[in-house]
């Protein structure tokens, strides 16, 4: 039995606040430590609280906050009587056990190296698998209408109108026919044009558009060059490369973006992985688009190297160290490396005659754009 | 058996008669710093995961150390309602980007670059999702007992929110202190503590006639670089103050003295530690970049030249370790300037007027989902 401090001096003791979670009244009680806490305001019964069920909450320092499993969600106690509330505590056996432990920390970050792992996993091998597999399963009117968005905007940036005069026309559809039945890409859905640009470059759009952009044209020196350009564009459709990509892109910034969440306040970290990761997966759909490229070459008996030299011309020597991890293109001297070893004395009859050439590299007019 | 009785004896202190009754901040501020940096580290090591914990942490010490007329508030939030609130949203989120992402392309099909106005869809879902966490984060907030609470509609929200934007771009920012007392008016409308409901008394002309000359004078901001702290404190201390001013709930209400100078500190202070910390890291890389020539042999031309892709990993390592150190250390000066310092320091000028209004409040309503929350950081609009 240990009577205490019953007689304390009235200047020592800090009052008791009692708030009975139904209304802000502050009313200051007396406690009995009995086989449960007893919290009574004069003139009123007692509030009973069980040990059992007395949890600490959130207080000021200097302040023993109390709530109760078994009361109001709201009803707090709030001792301020050092002595008192380490008598109380002292009967609480479960007070902090509502409280995140060291052992609930570790539990969180045990589960997110997993989610971060599992997530990884997913950008490295799911989302390729998931882009390889679906790309070929997205139906041909899906892939058009994105084809169709797209060349609004490229027409955006390169200009409106294809280049149009005959000859150069007849020449050029020529000679993408002749790369289109050796790629063995079905008719219906390829287009082709040349854009008046003078930016050197070409790409494929999602549906089987190509485009030629002027300044290629004006750097290309024979048709084989102009060619093993097409057939590397013809590769990227044929093996799907702009949905892959698009799934792959969708799907990794989305993950990757999940993974950081904002733990850098900024997109620094989530730009710098993605643009690793993404640059090897079209690194990769590059090369097999250059494979893509030197097979049909070589169907149609023309060797595929001019087409690396044109390339080499435009990016010159590309260097290595940190670029190369950041970059979406294999190095230009290792492709024309590659297609130097593919190269082959002409087999076959050239793809274009002279004046056809000579048509074709003026089709966007004969002025300089 | 234990019997203990507990009689304080002696008068009981009176209820504080008329003058206006103050708010303190009791916070320690080193507790706090070791509570931030700490959550920064797990939150670095669990890719960021941690941050539901680490904002609840925040503001239960924010809220706890904060005693209106002697008595200290309380947030009732848990870090899982959080998580659960982010995971429901990004099931809701998810079928919208992909919906976003369709509709996009039949705009871009008809004329290049049209889905652009598709934007304003995602500021209407972030206005949606500030009125839902706001929501949120009253319902968390208890005082002597009782909690506030919050009715009214987010969309409702959202819509005026959308039309006040329009006329604040169309007048070039003029119209922002009236946007700002509109949006506040209906959100203070719809805030109750217990059976009080709020009100906000400020108007957007008095707002006005304190920052109007900061609006004419932004244009030289962004000229002269080094003012635009100066101004942005400015700004918000007059805000602050104006908010302040105007919040009513049932009879009692607030004022505020803040001074107009009183973020200069704080900005400048912010901005001191960015510098110095960007100073470290580019030593570091400096630094690193060296060390690496120098193990490898090489010049930092062939270094960083062709053929060396394998010699630049190690590199890519340090640069990434170095700068998840300075965002680790920018979120700790963030957390503790611009959180805790300004809370203290805002508060710390808060006069609390008629509190006996409050004495004998009525608990009511239920606790709101987290799912606003959840939006607000899917959507990256959460304020704290
Ligand atoms: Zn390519």
């Amino acid at each position: 039995m240990n009577k205490l401090s019953t007689e304390t001096p009235a200047q020592s003791a800090k009052p008791t606040i009692f708030f009975d979670g139904v209304s802000s009244r502050r009313r200051q009680v007396t406690l009995t430590l009995g086989d449960a806490l007893e919290i009574a305001e004069e003139g009123g019964g007692p509030v009973v609280w069980p040990y059992a069920d007395i949890r600490r909450a959130d207080s000021p320092a200097g302040i023993l906050r109390l709530a109760c499993a078994s009361a109001p969600p709201l009803a707090r106690l709030e001792i301020r009587d050092a002595l008192l509330a380490s008598n109380v505590t002292a009967r609480c056996m479960r007070l902090d056990e509502h409280q995140t432990s060291r052992r609930g920390v570790a539990k969180i970050v045990g589960w997110s190296m997993a989610a971060a792992v599992s997530i990884v996993c997913v950008v490295l091998f799911g989302v390729p698998l998931a882009a390889d597999r679906l790309a070929p399963l997205v139906p041909k009117p899906i892939e058009r209408r994105i084809g169709d968005a797209s060349e609004v905007q490229v027409k955006t940036i390169f200009g409106r109108n294809l280049c149009e005069d005959a000859a150069g026309k007849a020449a050029f559809i020529k000679l993408v026919n002749r790369l289109r039945d050796a790629a063995g890409l079905d008719d219906d859905s390829m287009t082709a044009g040349v854009l008046p640009t003078p930016v050197p470059n070409a790409f494929a759009l999602p549906g089987g558009k190509v485009f030629v952009l002027k300044g290629l044209l004006d750097k290309a020196e024979s048709p084989d060059e102009l060619a093993g350009i097409l057939a590397h564009e013809l590769g990227h459709l044929k093996h799907y490369d702009n949905m892959r990509g698009l799934i792959y892109n969708g799907g990794t910034s989305f993950l990757i973006g999940l993974l950081f969440g904002d733990v850098t306040g900024s997109s620094a970290v989530i730009f710098a992985s993605r643009s690793v990761v993404e640059a090897s997966y079209s690194r990769e759909a590059e090369t097999a688009a250059d494979t893509f490229a030197i097979e049909i070459m070589h169907a149609l008996g023309r060797s595929p190297k001019p087409a690396a030299e044109l390339m080499f011309r435009i990016t010159g020597k590309e260097g290595g160290g940190l670029t190369s991890i950041l970059s979406s293109h294999p190095l230009t001297e290792d492709r024309l490396a590659r297609m130097t070893k593919e190269d082959r004395p002409p087999s076959g009859p050239p793809l274009l005659t002279n004046q056809e050439w000579t048509a074709l590299k003026s089709i966007c007019g004969s002025g300089k754009i | 058996m234990n019997d203990m009785q507990w009689t304080p004896i002696g008068s009981e202190p009176l209820p504080p008669p008329l003058p206006p009754t103050r708010v303190d901040f009791t916070g320690n501020r080193t507790e706090f710093r070791k509570l931030v940096t700490k959550g920064a580290m797990l939150e670095l090591v669990t890719f960021g995961f941690y941050r539901f914990w680490l904002v609840t942490d925040v503001r239960r010490h924010l809220w706890a150390n904060t005693a209106i007329d002697g008595d200290a508030a309380e947030y009732t939030g848990r870090a899982k309602e959080l998580l659960v609130g982010f995971l429901f949203a990004l099931a809701i989120l998810v079928p919208i980007y992909l919906a976003y992402f369709l509709v996009g392309i039949e705009f871009e099909r008809w004329q290049g670059f049209a889905s652009t106005p598709l934007f304003i869809s995602f500021y209407a879902f972030g206005q949606f999702a500030i009125f839902r966490a706001r929501r949120y984060r009253l319902t968390r907030t208890v005082w002597r007992g009782v909690r506030f609470w919050m009715d009214g509609s987010g969309w409702a929200y959202s819509f005026r929110a959308m039309l006040w934007g329009l006329l604040v771009f169309l007048t070039l920012g003029l119209a922002l202190p009236w946007r700002e007392a509109s949006l506040e008016r209906y959100k203070m409308r719809h805030t109750h503590y217990g059976d009080l409901r709020g009100e906000f008394a400020g108007d957007g002309w008095t707002f006005f006639k304190r920052g109007w000359w900061l609006w004419l004078l932004s244009p030289i901001a962004l000229v002269i670089f080094p003012l635009a702290p100066f101004f942005y404190a400015e700004f918000k201390a007059r805000e602050w103050r104006w908010w302040l001013d105007g919040i009513r709930i049932g009879g009692v209400s607030l004022s505020s003295e803040l001074p107009h100078n009183a973020f200069y500190g704080l900005y400048w202070k912010v901005i001191g530690w960015w510098t110095l910390l960007s100073a470290i890291f580019g030593a570091y890389i400096g630094g690193a970049t060296m060390l690496v020539v120098a193990l490898s042999g090489l010049s930092v031309e062939q270094a960083f030249g062709p053929g060396n892709a394998a010699k630049s990993i190690p590199m890519l390592v340090m640069m990434v370790v170095g700068y998840l150190a300075l965002a680790l250390a920018l979120n700790i000066v963030m957390r503790v300037y611009l959180q805790r310092d300004l809370w203290a320091k805002v508060l710390e000028t808060v006069d609390v007027h008629n509190i006996a209004a409050a004495a004998d409040v009525r608990g009511s309503a239920e606790l709101a989902s987290a799912l606003g929350e959840g939006f607000a950081d899917g959507l990256d609009v959460a304020g704290f």
